[in-house]
Formats: C-alpha cells, sequence, structure tokens
C-alpha cells in the first residue's frame, strides 16, 4: 500500500481531516468551505511527522525520556524537553518530505505570483483547537519565511515545539499520549492590524455582540499580551459600537527588513493614542465574524488581520477559529412561565404566583 | 437590584435657600404643597427628585392643577384600584415653585402579599380584555373632548336673556359656576382617563426590556424600545401630515407662497390668490382635526397652547419640509425605515435567543405592541388636545374676569389657583347680580402682578435634580417605569453633584458628536435654535419635531429610552443621551460639548 502524500491544500480539508492533518489545518479548511477568508496555503500531515521521527530513529529515545517525566515535577519536564529537542534539531526532514513541502510551496508561489513569497508556518497539533482541550499557545509558529529551505527547516522547528517543556507537561497533565503534530503552511499576511474577535461577548455571555481586541501589526503582540489592545463591543444586529476602549499600543511586530521572520517595533508617536479600527473594519470583522459562527454553528474565538494596503473587505484574513471556552452561564429561563406572571412579578406581585 | 450603598448626598430641603427677591413664593401653593416645620422629620429623610420632565418650569398658580389631579389620579389607580404591591402612590411638595415628587413604598410583607392578590386579579383583567377596555377608552376620551369643545362660557349681560324670564333657562349666576364646575369635572376625568392604562402599559413594555436584558446582557436600551416602537405612531402622525401636504405643495405648484419669514396669515393669504391654493387650503383644513391639536410644549403648562393656538412651528415646518424637497431630499425615509429596522431588530434578536426564551420573547413583545398605542395615544388625546383646548376654555373665565376688571388681562387667570378662580367668580357673580362695588378690580390685579413677577425670578433658579436622603435603592416600578429613575441614576445624581464636566445620562440614541449646545429652557426659545447646534433642554415634545431637523444632538435633563426626545432622535438618527439630571444648568448656550449617545455621556468641552 503505498504511502500517501504528506500534503494537501488546504481549501481541501474539512473537520474529519483533523486526526492526520491536525486540528487548526482542519479548522482552516472548514473556514474556507464557509467562504470565509482565509490566506491560502497547504497542510503538512502528522504523517510527515511520524515518518520523520521514524527514519531518524528517535522513537525509542522519545519514549524513554517521557517515561522518565513526572507530572508536576518541572526539572524532569525541562530535561525530558532539552534533550529530544536536541535530537530532533540535529536529525534531517526526510528527502520525500522535504520535496513535497518544496513543491506545495512553489505551487503557493505560483498562486501568490511572488518568486520566494513570504509564509506563516504553524503548528497543527492533534488536539489544539479542538473542543475540549485548549491547547493554544503552547506550540510554535514561525512568521514571515521565505523559501523552500527555510521553510522545511520552520516545520522541523514547529515539531520541535511539541516537546518544549509547556507542551510536555500540559500532555502530562492532561493524560495525552503519543503526540503526532501537522503543520500549516500559509501565504504571510503582511498586517498592519490585527487581533481576536468573539462571536459574542465572553464576558455577559451576549450573543448578539461581537467582542474586537486590536493592535497594530502581527497578532503576535495581541496574542502574547504585550500591548492592550483597543476594545470594541459591537452590536452584530445593528452593526453599532456599543462600547469602544482605545488604549495606548506603543509595540508591534513588523516584517523584519531583512526578508526573514519579524520584529518587534515601537509604534510611530502618531498612531499610538488612536483607535487601529475604524468603522468600515469593524463592520467587516462583524461580518466575518457572523459567518464564522454560522459556519461552525457555536461561538467562536477568532484571530484575523487585515492586510496592508490592501483595502477592506479583500485585506481581510482569518487565521484561526476556535470555539470559545468558559462562557458565562445564561440566565435560565424559567419554563412555562406566561409572559403574563412575568408583568405581574415585575410589579411585584411574583410571591403569590400559584 | 444594586447593592452598592450610596454614595454622595443631595441638600436638605429645608436648607435650600428661597433665591433673592423671591420671598412670600409660597402663597403661590396651596398650604400642604409646602416641606413644613410639621412634616420635617420624615420628608428630611425622605428622596424626592425635580420632577422636570413634567414640570420644568416654576408652576403657575392655577397649573398646580396638573400637579393635584394628576397625583389623585396615578395615586387612585396604582394605590387603590390595581393596588400595585409595592407601591401606593407619588407624593409631591413644592420648593422655590419647582415640583419634588417622592414614592411611598409598601414595606410589609404581608400587606404586599396582599395587595399582589388584588393587583393580581385587576391588573390581569385589563391585561386581559386590553382591546376592548382600550377601545371603551377611546370612546370615552373622545367624548370628553367632544363636551369641551361644546362647553360654553355664558356672558353676563346688564339684562338676562327672554328665555330666563319667559323659559325656563337658568340664571346666568348658575350657569357660570356650573360651568367653572364642569370644567373642572372634565378635568378631573381626563386625568383619571389618563392614568387608567399607563402604568399597566409601561409595566408591560419594562418587564420585555428585562427579559432582553436578562438574556441579552449588552443590549442597548433603544434597541429595546425600537423593536416595540414605531410603526404608525400617533406622536409623529401630524409631522407626517405635514410631510404629506408639503409634498402636495410642490406636485400642485403651490409651494411658492411658503416664503422664509412670512407669517402663517401671509402664507395663507398668499395661497387664497389662486384655484390649486385654496384646494391645498382646503386639504390642510381637513388635516387639522385632529392633527393640529398637538401642542407646542408637554402641555402641562398653561402656555404651551396647540398649532391651532400658534401655526408658527407647524408652518415653519411645511416651509423646511418644501425646502427638503426641492433639494431632492427624501423626506419620507427615516419613518420607513423606522419600521423595517423594528421588524429586522426583533427577528434578528428572536433569532438569537435558545427555543425558552423566545416564547417569552416572542410573547411580551406583542403584550408591548398591544399596549403601546395607549401609551403614545394617551399622551395625544390627554395631554395635548384636552390640555391646549382646556387651557382655552380657563382663558374664557379668565375674559370674564377681565371683562369685568376683576384681571387686567384674560391670562391672568393662570395667576390664580383654581379655588382662587372660583372664589374671584363667586364674587363677580355676586356684584354683578347685585349691582354692588366689586372689591375683586383692586384686590386681584396687585395678587396677579406680584406672581408673575415671582414666576419670573423662580425661572432664573436653577434646582437641585434631589432633596432629603440618598435612597439605598429604587423599588416603585412608577419611578422606574415612568420616570426612568433608577438606583444607579440617582447615586449618578448625589455623586455629580461637585464635578460638572461630565454629565451621564441614559444613552438613547447612538453616535458621537461634538457642537455648540443651545440650552432651551421654554418653549418659546426653540425659535432660536440654530442650524447644527445641540439641543440640551429639560424634555422635550413631539411637537418640537421641526427643530430636529435642524439640530445634531440632543440632551434632555430627565427622560428614559421611551422619551420623546429619544424616540425623535432615533427616528432623526441624531445622538441623545436623556435623564442627564442637570444639562440645563450645568451647559450654558454658545458652550462646546460632546454627546456620546452610545454610551450616554456628555462631556463639557470648555
Amino acid at each position: 500500500m503505498s504511502e500517501p502524500g504528506h500534503t494537501r491544500p488546504l481549501a481541501a480539508l474539512r473537520r474529519d481531516d483533523s486526526p492526520a492533518f491536525g486540528g487548526k489545518s482542519a479548522a482552516l479548511g472548514e473556514l474556507i468551505a464557509a467562504e470565509i477568508p482565509v490566506a491560502p496555503g497547504f497542510a503538512l500531515s502528522t504523517g510527515a511527522f511520524r515518518a520523520f521521527v521514524r527514519e531518524a530513529g528517535l522513537d525509542g529515545k522519545i519514549a524513554a525520556e517521557l517515561s522518565r517525566v513526572a507530572p508536576g515535577d518541572v526539572d524532569s519536564v525541562v530535561r525530558a524537553s532539552h534533550a529530544i529537542s536536541e535530537a530532533m534539531r540535529f536529525a534531517p526532514v526526510p528527502a520525500p518530505v522535504r520535496d513535497e513541502i518544496a513543491r506545495a510551496y512553489a505551487e503557493l508561489a505560483d498562486e501568490a505570483g511572488v518568486r520566494e513569497p513570504p509564509v506563516a508556518v504553524r503548528s497543527s497539533a492533534l488536539g489544539e483547537d479542538g473542543e475540549d482541550a485548549t491547547f493554544a499557545g503552547q506550540l510554535e509558529s514561525y512568521l514571515w519565511v521565505r523559501g523552500a529551505e527555510h521553510v522545511a527547516d520552520a516545520v522541523r522547528d514547529c515539531w520541535v515545539s511539541l516537546f518544549g517543556p509547556p507542551a510536555i507537561a500540559y500532555r502530562a497533565h492532561v493524560g495525552q499520549e503519543e503526540p503526532a503534530m501537522g503543520v500549516a503552511v500559509q501565504l504571510m499576511v503582511d498586517a498592519q492590524v490585527s487581533g481576536v474577535l468573539f462571536t459574542c461577548n465572553p464576558v455577559s455571555g451576549d450573543p448578539s455582540m461581537v467582542a474586537v481586541n486590536a493592535s497594530w501589526g502581527l497578532g503576535l503582540a495581541v496574542v502574547g499580551g504585550e500591548v492592550t489592545p483597543d476594545d470594541f463591543l459591537v452590536s452584530k444586529v445593528t452593526g453599532e459600537v456599543v462600547r469602544e476602549r482605545i488604549h495606548v499600543k506603543d509595540v508591534e511586530y513588523v516584517p523584519d527588513a531583512g526578508g526573514n521572520g519579524a520584529v518587534r517595533a515601537d509604534v510611530p508617536e502618531e498612531r499610538r493614542a488612536i483607535a487601529c479600527l475604524d468603522g468600515t473594519a469593524l463592520e467587516a470583522l462583524v461580518e466575518v465574524g457572523r459567518r464564522v459562527e454560522r459556519g461552525f454553528g457555536a461561538h467562536q474565538d477568532v484571530e484575523w488581520a487585515i492586510a496592508r494596503d490592501v483595502g477592506l473587505p479583500d485585506g481581510l484574513f482569518v487565521l484561526q477559529a476556535r470555539p470559545v471556552t468558559g462562557l458565562p452561564e445564561r440566565a435560565a429561563s424559567p419554563e412555562n412561565v406566561s409572559a403574563m406572571a412575568r408583568v405581574m412579578s415585575m410589579f411585584g406581585a411574583r410571591d403569590t404566583e400559584a | 437590584m444594586e447593592t452598592a450603598s450610596p454614595v454622595g448626598s443631595f441638600p436638605s430641603p429645608y436648607e435650600v435657600e428661597t433665591p433673592p427677591g423671591c420671598e412670600g413664593w409660597e402663597e403661590l401653593y396651596p398650604y400642604y404643597a409646602l416641606f413644613d416645620d410639621v412634616r420635617r422629620e420624615v420628608d428630611e429623610q425622605r428622596f424626592w427628585f425635580w420632577n422636570s420632565m413634567h414640570f420644568p418650569l416654576p408652576m403657575p398658580a392655577f397649573d398646580a392643577i396638573c400637579i393635584d389631579t394628576a397625583y389623585q389620579s396615578l395615586g387612585s389607580w396604582q394605590n387603590r384600584v390595581f393596588a400595585v404591591p409595592p407601591a401606593m402612590g407619588i407624593d409631591y411638595r413644592c420648593l422655590n415653585g419647582y415640583i419634588y415628587i417622592s414614592g411611598n413604598p409598601v414595606t410589609d410583607p404581608e400587606r404586599i402579599a396582599e395587595r399582589a392578590q388584588h393587583f393580581q386579579q385587576r391588573a390581569g383583567h385589563y391585561f386581559e380584555h386590553w382591546d376592548e377596555l382600550y377601545g371603551a377608552w377611546r370612546t370615552k376620551m373622545e367624548a370628553l373632548i367632544a363636551e369641551l369643545e361644546a362647553l360654553e362660557v355664558p356672558g353676563l349681560h346688564e339684562l338676562e336673556p327672554d328665555e330666563v324670564a319667559f323659559g325656563d333657562q337658568e340664571t346666568s349666576y348658575c350657569a357660570v359656576l356650573d360651568a367653572y364646575r364642569r370644567a373642572l369635572r372634565l378635568s378631573d376625568l381626563m386625568w383619571q382617563n389618563h392614568f387608567e392604562f399607563l402604568l399597566l402599559g409601561y409595566g408591560a413594555y419594562v418587564t420585555f426590556a428585562e427579559l432582553c436584558k436578562a438574556h441579552l446582557p449588552d443590549i442597548p436600551d433603544q434597541h429595546i424600545a425600537q423593536m416595540v416602537a414605531g410603526l404608525d405612531v400617533t406622536l409623529f402622525r401630524p409631522d407626517a401630515e405635514l410631510r404629506r401636504l408639503a409634498r402636495l405643495a410642490l406636485d400642485t405648484g403651490v409651494d411658492g407662497a411658503f416664503v422664509e419669514g412670512r407669517t402663517p396669515a401671509e402664507i395663507d393669504e398668499a395661497l387664497a390668490e389662486s384655484e390649486s391654493g385654496r384646494e391645498w387650503l382646503a386639504e390642510l383644513e381637513a388635516v387639522k382635526d385632529p392633527w393640529f391639536h398637538m401642542a407646542t410644549g408637554d402641555g402641562l403648562y398653561h402656555y404651551y397652547g396647540s398649532w391651532l393656538d400658534d401655526p408658527t412651528i407647524p408652518y415653519a415646518s411645511l416651509t423646511g419640509h418644501i425646502g427638503a424637497l426641492r433639494a431632492g431630499e427624501e423626506i419620507d425615509r427615516p419613518t420607513d425605515h423606522v419600521a423595517t429596522e423594528r421588524d429586522r431588530l426583533a427577528s434578528e434578536y428572536g433569532a438569537l435567543l435558545d427555543d425558552d426564551a423566545r416564547k417569552g420573547f416572542d410573547e411580551l413583545l406583542a403584550l408591548s405592541r398591544t399596549v403601546f398605542p395607549y401609551v403614545e395615544e394617551h399622551k395625544f388625546l390627554c395631554d395635548y388636545w384636552f390640555l391646549t383646548s382646556w387651557w382655552n376654555t380657563i382663558r374664557e373665565f379668565g375674559g370674564l374676569l377681565a371683562e369685568h376688571g376683576f384681571l387686567e388681562d384674560r391670562e391672568d387667570v393662570f395667576q390664580l389657583s383654581r379655588l382662587e378662580v372660583y372664589s374671584a367668580l363667586d364674587e363677580l357673580l355676586l356684584t354683578w347680580a347685585t349691582g354692588g362695588q366689586p372689591r375683586g378690580p383692586s384686590y386681584w390685579p396687585p395678587i396677579v402682578a406680584k406672581r408673575k413677577e415671582l414666576l419670573e425670578r423662580l425661572a432664573e433658579w436653577t434646582p437641585p435634580p434631589a432633596v432629603g436622603a440618598v435612597p439605598e435603592a429604587i423599588l416603585d416600578p412608577a419611578l422606574i417605569m415612568l420616570w426612568g429613575v433608577t438606583t444607579q441614576r440617582v447615586h449618578a445624581w448625589a455623586q455629580e453633584s461637585d464635578d460638572g464636566s461630565e454629565l451621564s445620562g441614559t444613552p438613547a440614541s447612538p453616535g458621537v458628536v461634538e457642537g455648540v449646545a443651545r440650552v432651551v429652557r421654554h418653549v418659546s426659545e426653540i425659535g432660536d435654535v440654530r442650524e447644527g447646534e445641540i439641543l440640551v433642554c429639560s424634555i422635550t415634545s413631539p411637537a418640537w419635531a421641526p427643530i430636529f431637523s435642524k439640530i445634531q444632538a440632543a440632551v434632555t435633563d430627565i427622560g428614559g429610552v421611551m422619551s420623546h426626545a429619544a424616540i425623535v432622535c432615533r427616528e432623526y438618527a441624531l445622538p441623545a443621551v436623556v435623564g442627564t439630571g442637570r444639562a440645563t444648568s450645568q451647559i450654558s448656550t454658545g458652550q462646546r460639548i460632546r454627546v456620546d449617545g452610545s454610551a450616554g455621556s456628555v462631556t463639557l468641552l470648555e
């Protein structure tokens, strides 16, 4: 039986592909299917990771190191992480996988019409972005990567992050075994503004609101908590901005002038204290939020970016979406209470109801 | 319910000083309307707020009937008819000519439970038979207005007419006194009708609002209001008719008569010159009954006449609409927009709820929409149509008194209390009958002169939004429903006493604008409003509609999201903040302010 291909266009993936390509890639495929704007790209399967581990002969080493980890013992986690990471970093990416990445990258370059387009290389672990375990933020993404060789290296770096101390500790804590990881490779969105939106107010649970956090540059600053983002609460129903808190945003992540990676920079004085989104942008975000919610049938936490110099709505891209967890309990609606009984109770006649 | 303990304070009503030159203001009002020493211990511990929503200006002695009778009626329905469990009626006191009110709570749980049973039966009966009862109410109200319009004030002649001598017509002294008593009785009945459905109507609405907020915690209040109100709004009908007439004027080519600066009489004269102009005037005549019974103000003062009394406002509005039509503007759009938006909001919000909540939402929305026409219509029939006609009837009694020298002018009748007018009529009829020398002509004019001067001086004074104790919580449904006075609002008033650079109120219509303020304390000043200004007033009336096409935002002292300013601003898509408590006293005309109708804040920029 021939080994299935290790790469697949993101647009071809669906939720069912999650075991083979990881949660993030599958979710991106679903977003595309729901006609939500997602930067084009391809996914690398968990099989590629397994091939890498197998060919490098690392199975035994990984199992042995992990068996010495005691949950809650930080030192044991750090020791195992260090040993496994070192071994992986010096192992070669198998040639067939490398070739496949190069071919998919070349196709992406054709699509973009650029010879070596910058891409984001993002972890797509099993269980990540799943509805039960929110694995977010523990695995690495590499931004602004150019050239097939660098992409393959970034893919390996993503794999390595599967054995970073936080990820090992997390799996030990939840009892997850046999880690594996897919990777998503997407054309880079040169974000002028980026952030997170919730398809409800995550604080009050109000389903008629979209909550938006936004700051200048790439999303790292918001996700990493390095700036206090501008905070908007927008009515889905009318699009009006119900609450707006503009904060001073003094740092942003921008592409490195050298052409590889993203760097932290000071936000120019004149942009720091002003709102980073205007009415048009909020309108586009609310629309996308509503589409995501419709497509997924539950409240979603959506990372997004608005590309520089593209204009809206074309410049707006969704980077990922995952279910909102930990929403406040909604007021239970008393069953079978008539409208009249409710009115009576408004007048203070609640205590004598039969 | 709010749990925060009250912060800040209000002045004691007993320590509020009489403004210089206003000594003796108390004589305008009944003995029981004052903060007196006998009740001091109790009154000082109660929470009293300035009812600037209904009484933004010092009360003329006669107009105080709109306090006494209104609260007789409100108390009767709330306390004695429906037995609203936790609340009896509203007490009032007069301070430097301004009206402060306070609710009487029921605190004994047993009594509340007992009242709850009666309330369920009685209010239940009303809700159950709403359409039928409301239909009967309209008939009753229309008959009352017809009776008022038929009421004639007899004249006094040298000799009684032949019908008295040769027929069985009653003598004039009986007829005049009877007419006056009937006028007072009609006022009693109007106020009785005014409050019959009011609490229940607002109650249904507030219940719907609470349900929305339980499931959609961030829903703006104005969206709730928009879902309920809106389609065929009686109070907008007069202006809608003017829009129609404006279009007709253009279509039939008579619009040239409407020249800025012309008086209504001059415009009529120009129209009467052509056949099509005369046809247009006939159409206008048809619209006048009933729509020109719209009041120029909120009705509770004698000087707020109707459009019939003062056609300046509707004619200015016609001129404005014609100008807009000539400029190619679509003047009907806002109303259509309100109608579609109302249904869109209801279906979109409804779709966001789970099945149980959806059921309650749909039922309460339907109930609110059922009761809402009353909420609007009572305003038009009672406050505008009846009252403006009724003041004119009282004016006729003033004319009789003036004719016989008891008053210098018929308008002066409003400087006497209703009982003093009775007394003056009594003496007039006595001395007219006897042919003796009346005391009235030397007695009343100095009193009138003094009171007019007092009212002018009292108008300069700015009342504090509240006096007495800061309450821990506002539980009275009437205060919350009718005045929008909530615990949160009252606490904000108490804290704001010191710093006036930022005012907070109820966000009533979304949007943010900066501009120049125009403070309007009296309807006679609305002609001063300039294009692009921000209207700052105690409360507006729908009769002010024409100026809403000029202004860019509105701020009021009192009122909730269902207040007229709020409704009109949403109609015109202007930002509005209502219920700020003190906008007219903190802001001056010409000052730059920022109005945030989404957040409910007003910032004084200079």
